[in-house]
């Protein structure tokens, strides 16, 4: 205890703080951390704050001898060992249980995708294709290449899925695409696969969808930047 | 274990999106409480029981902080001898109507125009409304006793006589050490240093904000938020008491109301974002150092009682 005393008692431990904090946003940017947790806008935002943090933290650092500190609150050492704890457990989410627990409503489309050729469409943008134009008949016998993770949900058939962020992984939803699986699949809840086939028809509770027919199915790693904005 | 990845992750996305934008308010706030000018300008705002207000609120726009950074401000401006409504209007009104905050919201809304534009109208009517219900209190009974020490001291002798200024003319002598920290402009060392330990301390509260919020979203049945959510009443009642006690600051609230956006009622998430910046746990605490214990109790009842009505009005006009 008289040792926790004295380091709250420290005039280094708040610009100490600051570095440690500063040290995290620039690591989160430099480690590619981010690109796990946000869209891709924030990045630069962060990095600037991180690097800001630290400068402040070196300008009081050299200062602190000349000024008095009150004692710091235990607080403050509840954050430092929280970020202590962000740096040595990096995210590691489950695509396929965090989206089972969102709804589906997709956010507006960056650009327009409808021109592009089926085959260089990406999942996202034929999950939005789909749904703003709901004949399934058009799109039946069009060439599919797309990659994203296994998305299990309670009840239902494995779909394979992307995640779209506009913020951070808080407000990720899920975008999915049934799949007529092979008979020797076995898709495992976030397994990352390569599809190349065709979009067909299928009838489900009285109701035409379209439904991913694979040729060909590749299991590959998490893609470095696995958020689609 | 899986979950527990998840959770950690979304804990770690809303903390490393929010302290960016948290920095970016205590630096505006620190920079503030530097600038604010000890000029008789504060002592010529419109007194007009609505002007003055209005007045205040938009004094947001120049002074640009949280909840938090904008406590001490407004208690400057109320020291100094601003007319109450002019105070008051920034205090309520500020947290909100300030760019930091606007852009904040925008970056985790940017689909949602109608809560671009109904936060800060929400906002500016609850501090009117406020302002307007304080203003019927006598000063001697709405501001917190060394405030109002050291307004009367601000103020004209035919407003206020000797023997209420307590300034060692008549009466008892001013507290003069707890005067200095106010008057006295800080040097920019000692500013860096009160801002730095103004960010850690709204950076825990951030801390437990962000792990709440990621636990509510990992764990708690999807079913349970769709049944809570739903309601139209039910959900904005629920929000707001999320808003008193997750006390997080107005510029990254928008952050964590993201989390919550998908299963809950429009009108409930405007009531999040409309109550925390008036309204919380932390801020119970920060207020005492500007309003008596019955006005800060005048002002929780009041404020809930307005985000309720705006929220179901909103959820009557959007469901």
């Amino acid at each position: 205890m008289p040792r926790l005393s004295r380091i709250r008692q420290s005039r280094y431990l708040p610009p100490l703080v600051l570095l440690l904090w500063g040290w995290l946003l620039v690591w989160s940017s430099m480690s590619a951390r981010l690109d796990l947790l946000l869209n891709a806008v924030f990045h630069p935002v962060v990095a600037i704050a991180g690097v800001v943090l630290m400068v402040l933290g070196a300008i009081q650092l050299r200062s602190a001898p000349r000024l008095k500190t009150p004692l710091t609150p235990l607080s403050w050492l509840v954050s430092v060992a929280v970020a202590l704890l962000v740096l040595l457990f990096p995210p590691s989410p489950s695509f396929s249980d965090l989206a089972a627990n969102r709804s589906e409503i997709l956010p507006e489309a960056p650009r327009l995708s409808f021109f592009l050729p089926p085959e260089q469409r990406t999942l996202t943008e034929w999950v939005r294709l789909l749904r703003s134009q709901p004949d399934p008949d058009l799109h039946a016998g069009d060439p599919v290449r797309i990659s994203g993770f296994v998305l299990q949900r309670p009840g239902m058939q494995p779909q394979l899925a992307r995640l779209t962020v506009r913020c951070c992984l808080a407000d990720a939803t899920p975008a999915g695409l049934p799949i007529e699986w092979p008979a020797n699949a076995d898709p495992k809840p976030d397994e990352w696969l390569s599809i190349e086939g065709t979009m067909t028809t299928q009838t489900k509770d009285g109701l035409l969808i379209n439904v991913v027919k694979p040729r060909t199915i590749q299991s590959i790693p998490r893609p470095e930047r696995p958020l689609e904005p | 274990m899986t979950r527990f990845a998840t959770g950690w992750a979304i804990f770690q996305g809303l903390l490393i999106e929010a302290l960016p934008f948290l920095l970016l308010g205590v630096s505006i706030a620190g920079l503030a409480r530097w600038l604010v000018p000890q000029s008789t300008w504060i002592k010529r705002l419109p007194r007009h029981p609505l002007l003055a207000p209005v007045v205040g609120a938009l004094l947001g726009f120049a002074l640009p902080a949280c909840e938090c950074g904008n406590v001490p401000v407004a208690r400057r401006l109320l020291a100094s001898g601003a007319p109450l409504g002019t105070g008051f209007g920034f205090l309520f009104a500020a947290p909100v109507l300030n760019p930091i905050v606007l852009a904040s919201t925008w970056a985790a809304f940017p689909d949602k125009t109608w809560l671009l534009w109904g936060r800060p109208i929400g906002a500016f009517l609850i501090a009117i409304a406020l302002s307007a219900l304080l203003g019927l209190l006598p000063e001697s009974r709405l501001l917190a006793s060394a405030l109002l020490e050291e307004r009367r001291l601000s103020q004209p002798l035919s407003r206020v006589g000797l023997l209420e200024r307590r300034s060692g003319l008549v009466g008892v002598d001013f507290n003069a050490s707890e005067r200095r920290l106010e008057e006295v402009p800080l040097r920019p060392a000692e500013l860096l240093q009160h801002s730095t330990r103004e960010f850690l301390s709204l950076l825990t509260l951030l801390v437990f904000g962000c792990a709440l919020a990621a636990a509510v979203q990992t764990w708690l049945p999807r079913s349970w938020l769709l049944a809570l959510g739903s309601g139209p009443t039910v959900s904005v009642l629920a929000l707001m008491l999320l808003a008193l006690v997750v006390s997080v600051c107005s510029s990254v609230d928008a952050f964590l109301a993201l989390g919550f956006a998908a299963q809950v009622t429009p009108g409930a998430l405007l009531a999040f974002l409309l109550l925390g910046p008036v309204v919380d746990l932390k801020l119970a605490g920060l207020f005492t150092v500007l309003l008596s214990t019955r006005a800060i109790a005048i002002t929780a009842v009041a404020a809930s009682l307005l985000v309720l009505l705006i929220g179901q009005w909103v959820n009557l006009v959007l469901l």
